[in-house]
Formats: structure tokens, C-alpha cells, sequence
């Protein structure tokens, strides 16, 4: 059985150029003729650029935005059309949008939407103590918001879009805002919720780190089309190991010149390398700095999603028509 | 003079930044188009009862330009204590602090810069829409001066009062209901809907020396029949008005930004 | 049909009880924004009555009328606002995108985003209100019986109007200002005796701008205790609802999430 399944689907934004008299309307595609098929139980990261269309596509999937041509069908339903008998089936996380009151306690907030969802008391109550149980909410769930952590904000975030038992779950941009440690908890979380629950988990995002941590498939997009589809394993072989090093010594060291290290930056006592990731590893490259001389600093990057993509561009020509 | 330069650079920018929005236009040009209208039936109906010329000492075409003149000058006005409120609460204001800059100068500049555009462009808007209502008022060289010469200290005043509302941050909870009334004061005592002459003599004279009347009534009444003699009490009055909330603006905000160092803000 | 209006009338009490609860984190600022909310509305009466009692031109109607008209206004808009406190907002929902996490629940949007949000000063109006009515009309146990309908019915009315009003940021992007100024509208025409009136504006008054149906008619009906007049405000209540929500539904068909600001941004 299929959890999404994309048929062309468009969407075209009108909007007015110019001003005064000289004003006319252009039209812009924000999603430009998607197909896609997700099974469900499938864990998969939509990724692309800031304005490449991943939350528009989100939205017609979650009913709040009706597409201009194309097809979709979620859990079965045509999301614009059945939005409420849908919305029993779906949850979801936006990240710039919480679902929890900001002055009253986490609990409050789950009453609250187990009214909205019309959740039966006897069943409230279980599925609360399951959540509680499985995303460690005691210490916390009495505390007003605004007191709670990041990691125990976000957890009660997912707990919220649960609460429902929904069987698909969207994240548009849930990291945003996140620090290092609760970016962790939820990655954890997610991937823990899809393996053993068999929680279709469908994530946009703009940070590379999300989709290798929670997702098994991914799809690249970019100006509204996909341009790569692929299993998490080749993309992080083919696109994704590379690493960008920056080392700070307290003296003056030579750069080092090593097969599949290429020096971005060679200022003497700073030194920025871009790793291949086929040639030499993580560690070993450490390893030979460390070795090196007095390290006052030392960074690991992900390379920016936007090198990723150009990267795709020049490496595949033919996965822009990817179907 | 360097100085003042400084802030008057703040104004500038303000008052550049605060671009005309076609729908701010239309905007205002509804909410003086129906407060107008209500306004000039309601005297209309007043004159009528009265069966004479002059009601409070002012013509009908008087009574209408005299409320352009209020509201042009009252709707013009930015949240004053709603922004110093929010810098207070939100801790921004220890960013002032720290730089060669005074608070409340930067604040009145960036006030009046913003404020003097919006009001020629209410009292452009409020103009047209009292000429179709009521006709033309006849208007002198002495009205049009008065006026203008009676509006920065009465600008300056509404200023430090709403600097002073929006300082209570630091001690209450709440400072919107201080706000409220406020503008309720200077809405019925100021003299924004009605001229002082429609009271009754015993409380008029007490509402003339109240502040309020310096922001509002004594400006506005200038613009619809001017005198030299009343110019000079004006002036006066907000020149007291002034330098008492200056005063007293100078001295909370001293006590203020003493709870900000040993708090840390 | 009545499971589910049974299941919203759960919802509504929830919210409210939510609203209650989260507000009451700031106890201070909680009783402060009621108790100048009702100040700043005791204001506006007495100035009126004092007002109407020096220029008569109330037509048929007396002193208690306009006490009435304050009461039953104000008692409507505070309890629609306070209930439907997103009512206030449609236009900014509109705007930001806000819409979305009401679309994102299996319940009807409309209903459910005005019951989102409570305003907190409307209980000072709502209070005001009432206490105006009881203390000064010293209406008789029928008589307040009879305000008592009539004031969820204004509420409705005025709920509507915004909804409305606010729902043209659907069709016009950026409706803050224009909603605005017609919600003012409203409650202004509404707070002014209808004698002064005449012509056409009293056709606007019963259809576009239906302070007629918010303020007039459920004045009248209390002069005369009818409560056929109350029955009629009810149906023009309903109309307003009725045609504030087909504008809504039908913009909410065009609703594009806010994306477009994003997209020029």
C-alpha cells in the first residue's frame, strides 16, 4: 500500500510585478509536475534549497494549499477535498509553528487537542501514557512551555502530533531553530518511531545532517522539479561524503598534500581542506593533522546543500528527468 | 551642534523609512472620512437646535476644521509607550544604553521624523474631506503660523507622556490600560473630538491648564480663529507642561536605568 | 447535526477554559486590561451624557437610550470578541499564512480559529456593559431579560461584520489597515444616535456597515420591550454571519499559505 502518491502535480503562484501602472501579472510555478510514490512505512527526506517548493508540496499534501494541476492521493484521500477525514490520519510538525500554548503546561495543550480530535477519554489516557513512557515527558509535562529545554520542547512537539495516532507523519523544516542536542533527540525519536512503529515519515528539510540521520530515501528538488531520487546509502556514497575541515595551529604548519583532500585555504596557521571521503576518511585525515603540530581548533562541516545540488547538476545529467 | 546632528539624522531616517502605503492612505482617508461625516451630521443637528451661528464660540465650518486639525495631529502620533514598553521588557533597551546616544532623544527624534510626515499627509487627507463636507475655511497667514509654531512643543509633550507611560514597564505588569486612558484624556479633556468652549465655565478653565489641552486644544483652536494673545498663553502652557515631563522623564528614566545596570538588564 | 454541535460546544468551553488558565499567568496585567477597558468605556458614556444633555438633539429619544445603546454595544462586542477574539485578526491570519494550523485540524476552520484566541479587554467591555445597563437604565426583570438575548445577538453581528470585513485580505493580500478601519466604522456609527442620520446613510447603515442591526434596532426594541424587534435584529444577525462566512469560504478556495510574501521576500 501506498502512503503518497504525486501525479504531476503543479502549483503556479499569481502574483503582481511592478507598480503603479506599469504592474502586470506573472505567473510562478513553485512546483512544477512532481510525480512520486511513497509506500507507507517508508522514511523519506525531501530536501532542497530555501524556495525550491518542499513546503508547498507539504502543504497540498496536508490540504492547505490546492494544487493548480496534477493529482495526489494521501492514505487514499485527495488532501484538498477530504482535508478533515484526512486530517484524523495525518499529523504533523511545522517547524516555525508549535502546537503547544506557550504559557500553559504540555499536558493542557494535549486535552486540548484530544478534544479537537474527538479522542474518546479511554483512549486519550493510554495513548498519553504511552507517549509519556516513550518520549521520557513526566519530569516535564507539568511545566509551562516557555520553561521547558529545546530537546524537551521538541519532544513534547512530537508527542503533541501523535496524540492522534496518526499513520503519517509530516515535518516541514522541523530542525529549524534547533540547537546540536535537540536536533539529536529528534532525529532519534523519528528514526526510532518509523522503524519500530512503522510510522511513514515524510521530512523536508535544508540541513543535510537530517536525512542521513532519520531517512532511507531522498529526494533532491530544486526550482519546483526533482532532481534525484535515491536510496540515503548511494546519495551519502556518491553526494554526501564529502566534509569540509577547517584546523587552526598556534604556529605556522604546512598545508598537507594528500590524494582526495583538495586545500580550499592555506593561510599558515589556518588551513581549510575539502575530503572526497573515497580516498582518505574522517579519522585518518584527524589523525595526520593532530599529528602535525599544536592544534588550536578544529572543524568538521557538512558541504552546503547548495554545493550538493550543483554537484548532482554536474555529476548526473540525466537524473533532472528523473521519473 | 554636532550633537544634534546625531539626532537629527534619526529623524530623517525615520521619517524616510516611513514610506506612504497606498493602503495606509486609504486607510485614514476611511477613518477620517467616517469620523468627519458622524461629526458633521452630529453639529449639524446641533446647529440646527440651537438656531444660531455660533455654538461654543465657533462657526459650523469652524467646528469641522477644528476636528481636521485634532485628529490630523492625534492620529499622527506612533505608539510611543507600546515600543518603549516592548524595549523594556524585551531587554533592548541595555543596547541603547551602551551607545554615545541618549534613550529618550533617540526615541523623540525617531517620533517626530515619523510623526511629521504622517501628519501632513492626515492633515492633506482630513483637508479634502472637510472641504467636501462643510465648504473652505477661511484661513489667515496668523492661523496657518500659529499653528505650525504651536505643534513641536505640543508633538514634545505627547512624546514625554508616552515615554513616561511606556518607563512604568520597569515596576507594572501592564502598561496598555495606562495608555488607553490616556488617550481617552486627551481625546475628551484635550479637546480631540470637541473645542474646551463647549464646558461648562467652572471646568473649563481647570481642563485649559491640564496637559492635555497643550497637545490637542490649544493648537487645533490656533488653526480655526487665531489670536496673539491666546498664541502666547499656548505657548506658555506647553512650555510648562514640557519642562515638567521633561523633568520628570529625567529623573525616572535615571532611576530606571539604574534597576537595568544592578539587575543586568 | 447535534453530535457535532454538541462536540464544538465542548471545544468552545475547553478553549475558554484554556484561554482563562493561560492568561492567568499574568494575574496583574489580566485585571489591569479589564478594569481600564471598563474605565475607558465609563468614559465615553458619561462624556456623551453629558454631552447630549447640553445640545438636545437626540430626536425621539432621551438620556437612557444612549445609556442603553453604550450597554448593549458594548456587552455584544465583548462577549463576541472576547469569545471569537481571532475575529479581530482574520485579516493578519490571512497575511502571515496563519491560516495553516487551523487547516490542519479536523474541524470546520471558521468556527474553530475565532475560537482560538480570547481578548482579554473585551471582558471590561462585556462588564461594562452590563453593569451600565443595570445600574443606570434600572431596566425592570423582562426588560433585562430581553437585553440579555439582544446582547449575544449584537455579538454575532459584530463577529460576522469581522469575519467579513477581515476575509477581504483573501482577495486583496494585505487587508490589515482597510478591515480595520471598517471594524471602527462600525462600532462608531453604532455608538451615535440614529436621528442624526439621514437619506441614504441609513440605508448604508442597515447593509454595509449594519450598525443598524448591532446598535438601532436592539435600542429600539429595549425602548419598547418588543421582543418582535429583537427577533428581527436576530435574523439581520444571522444575515451578517451568513454573509461573512460565504466571504470567507469563498477566499479561503484562493488561499495561497502566505507563500506569496515568501516568494517576493
Amino acid at each position: 500500500m501506498n502512503a503518497v502518491e504525486l501525479n504531476g502535480l503543479r502549483k503556479v503562484y499569481e502574483m503582481s510585478v511592478g507598480s503603479g501602472f506599469k504592474r502586470e501579472k506573472r505567473e510562478i510555478a513553485a512546483v512544477h509536475g512532481v510525480d512520486l510514490i511513497v509506500p507507507a512505512g517508508q522514511s523519506l527526506a525531501l530536501i532542497g534549497p530555501n524556495g525550491a517548493g518542499k513546503s508547498t508540496i507539504i502543504k497540498m499534501l496536508t490540504g492547505i494549499l490546492r494544487p493548480s494541476s496534477g493529482d495526489a492521493s494521501v492514505l487514499g484521500f485527495r488532501p484538498w477535498k477530504d482535508r478533515v477525514k484526512l486530517s484524523y490520519k495525518i499529523g504533523s510538525v511545522f517547524g516555525q509553528r508549535s502546537q503547544l500554548w506557550y504559557h500553559l503546561a504540555p499536558k493542557d495543550s494535549f486535552d486540548l487537542l484530544a478534544a479537537i480530535y474527538d479522542i474518546p477519554k479511554v483512549d486519550y489516557r493510554k495513548r498519553l501514557d504511552e507517549l509519556v513512557e516513550r518520549l521520557s515527558l513526566s519530569a516535564f509535562i507539568d511545566q509551562p512551555v516557555r520553561k521547558l529545554s529545546l530537546g524537551q520542547r521538541i519532544r513534547a512537539e512530537i508527542a503533541a502530533s501523535l496524540l492522534h495516532r496518526p499513520s503519517l507523519l509530516f515535518l516541514d523544516e522541523p530542525s529549524i531553530g534547533l540547537d546540536v542536542v535537540a536536533r539529536q533527540e529528534l532525529r532519534q525519536l523519528l528514526r526510532d518511531w518509523n522503524r519500530q512503529e512503522g510510522l511513514t515519515v515524510f521530512l523536508t528539510s535544508h540541513d543535510a545532517g537530517d536525512i542521513e540521520a532519520v531517512s532511507e530515501r531522498v529526494v533532491v528538488i530544486n526550482h519546483g522539479q526533482i532532481v534525484l531520487d535515491d536510496s540515503v546509502e548511494n546519495v551519502r556514497k556518491d553526494y554526501l561524503s564529502e566534509r569540509v575541515i577547517s584546523v587552526v595551529f598556534h604556529e605556522d604548519v604546512k598545508a598537507l598534500d594528500l590524494p582526495g583532500l583538495r586545500i580550499l585555504d592555506n593561510g599558515g596557521k589556518k588551513h581549510r581542506y575539502e575530503l572526497d571521503g573515497k580516498n582518505l576518511s574522517v579519522p585518518e585525515l584527524v589523525a595526520k593533522v593532530l599529528a602535525q603540530g599544536d592544534v588550536a581548533d578544529i572543524s568538521i562541516d557538512d558541504p552546503p546543500l547548495e554545493d550538493v545540488i550543483a554537484h548532482i547538476y554536474s555529476q548526473a545529467p540525466g537524473a533532472t528527468n528523473e521519473k | 551642534m554636532r550633537v544634534l546632528r546625531k539626532y537629527l539624522l534619526v529623524a530623517l531616517l525615520s521619517a524616510r523609512s516611513n514610506v506612504v502605503y497606498l493602503s495606509e492612505v486609504v486607510g485614514r482617508l476611511l477613518f477620517l472620512g467616517v469620523i468627519l461625516y458622524i461629526f458633521s451630521r452630529l453639529w449639524i443637528a446641533v446647529y440646527s437646535h440651537a438656531g444660531s451661528h455660533q455654538v461654543a464660540d465657533l462657526s459650523i465650518v469652524q467646528m469641522i476644521w477644528y476636528l481636521v486639525a485634532t485628529e490630523a495631529m492625534m492620529l499622527s502620533g506612533p505608539r510611543v509607550s507600546a515600543a518603549v514598553d516592548l524595549d523594556v521588557r524585551s531587554g533592548t533597551i541595555v543596547n541603547y544604553l551602551q551607545r554615545p546616544l541618549s534613550y529618550p532623544l533617540y526615541c523623540l527624534s525617531h517620533n517626530l521624523g515619523e510623526r511629521t510626515v504622517r501628519f501632513f499627509i492626515n492633515l492633506l487627507v482630513g483637508s479634502i474631506i472637510a472641504y467636501v463636507l462643510v465648504g473652505p475655511l477661511a484661513l489667515s497667514w496668523n492661523s496657518v503660523a500659529f499653528f505650525l509654531l504651536a505643534l513641536p512643543l505640543a508633538f514634545a509633550v505627547d512624546f514625554l507622556s508616552g515615554f513616561l507611560i511606556g518607563l512604568g514597564a520597569f515596576w507594572f505588569e501592564d502598561t496598555s490600560g495606562m495608555n488607553l486612558i490616556y488617550s481617552r484624556m486627551t481625546m475628551i479633556f484635550g479637546g480631540m473630538l470637541f473645542p474646551l468652549s463647549i464646558f461648562p465655565d467652572n471646568v473649563r478653565p481647570v481642563l485649559e491648564w491640564l496637559p492635555f489641552s497643550a497637545v490637542v486644544y490649544g493648537p487645533a483652536k490656533l488653526f480655526v480663529s487665531p489670536s496673539v494673545g491666546e498664541f502666547l498663553s499656548i505657548l506658555a502652557r506647553q512650555s510648562l507642561a514640557a519642562v515638567v515631563f521633561a523633568i520628570l522623564v529625567y529623573w525616572i528614566y535615571g532611576r530606571a536605568s539604574k534597576r537595568v545596570f544592578v539587575n543586568g538588564g | 447535526m447535534p453530535k457535532s454541535f454538541s462536540s464544538f460546544l465542548q471545544l468552545a468551553i475547553f478553549y475558554l477554559k484554556l484561554n482563562f488558565k493561560s492568561q492567568s499567568e499574568y494575574r496583574v496585567a489580566f485585571f489591569w486590561q479589564i478594569v481600564s477597558m471598563a474605565i475607558n468605556d465609563s468614559i465615553w458614556l458619561f462624556f456623551w451624557m453629558f454631552f447630549f444633555d447640553r445640545f438636545p438633539v437626540l430626536g425621539n429619544w432621551n438620556q437612557r437610550d444612549v445609556v442603553a445603546m453604550w450597554s448593549v454595544l458594548a456587552a455584544g462586542y465583548g462577549l463576541g470578541t472576547a469569545l471569537a477574539g481571532n475575529s479581530n485578526n482574520v485579516a493578519t491570519l490571512i497575511l502571515k499564512g496563519e491560516l495553516d494550523s487551523w487547516l490542519l485540524y479536523p474541524r470546520a476552520v471558521l468556527p474553530h480559529l475565532l475560537l482560538g484566541r480570547m481578548s482579554v479587554s473585551s471582558w471590561g467591555d462585556f462588564l461594562f456593559g452590563v453593569g451600565a445597563y443595570l445600574f443606570l437604565v434600572h431596566p425592570s426583570i423582562e426588560n433585562f431579560l430581553l437585553f440579555a438575548l439582544l446582547v449575544p445577538i449584537v455579538g454575532v453581528t459584530v463577529v460576522g461584520f469581522s469575519v467579513g470585513v477581515g476575509s477581504l485580505g483573501f482577495f486583496l493580500g494585505s487587508a490589515e489597515t482597510i478591515s480595520e478601519n471598517l471594524r471602527f466604522a462600525l462600532i462608531t456609527f453604532g455608538t451615535y444616535p440614529p436621528s442624526i442620520f439621514s437619506g441614504a446613510a441609513k440605508i448604508l447603515l442597515y447593509t454595509v456597515v449594519p450598525a443598524g442591526i448591532c446598535s438601532y434596532l436592539p435600542v429600539e426594541a429595549l425602548r419598547q420591550n418588543s421582543l418582535e424587534l429583537a427577533l428581527l435584529a436576530a435574523g439581520g444577525s444571522m444575515i451578517v454571519l451568513f454573509v461573512g462566512s460565504a466571504i470567507f469560504y469563498a477566499g479561503l478556495a484562493k488561499y495561497e499559505s502566505g507563500s506569496l510574501i515568501k516568494l517576493q521576500s
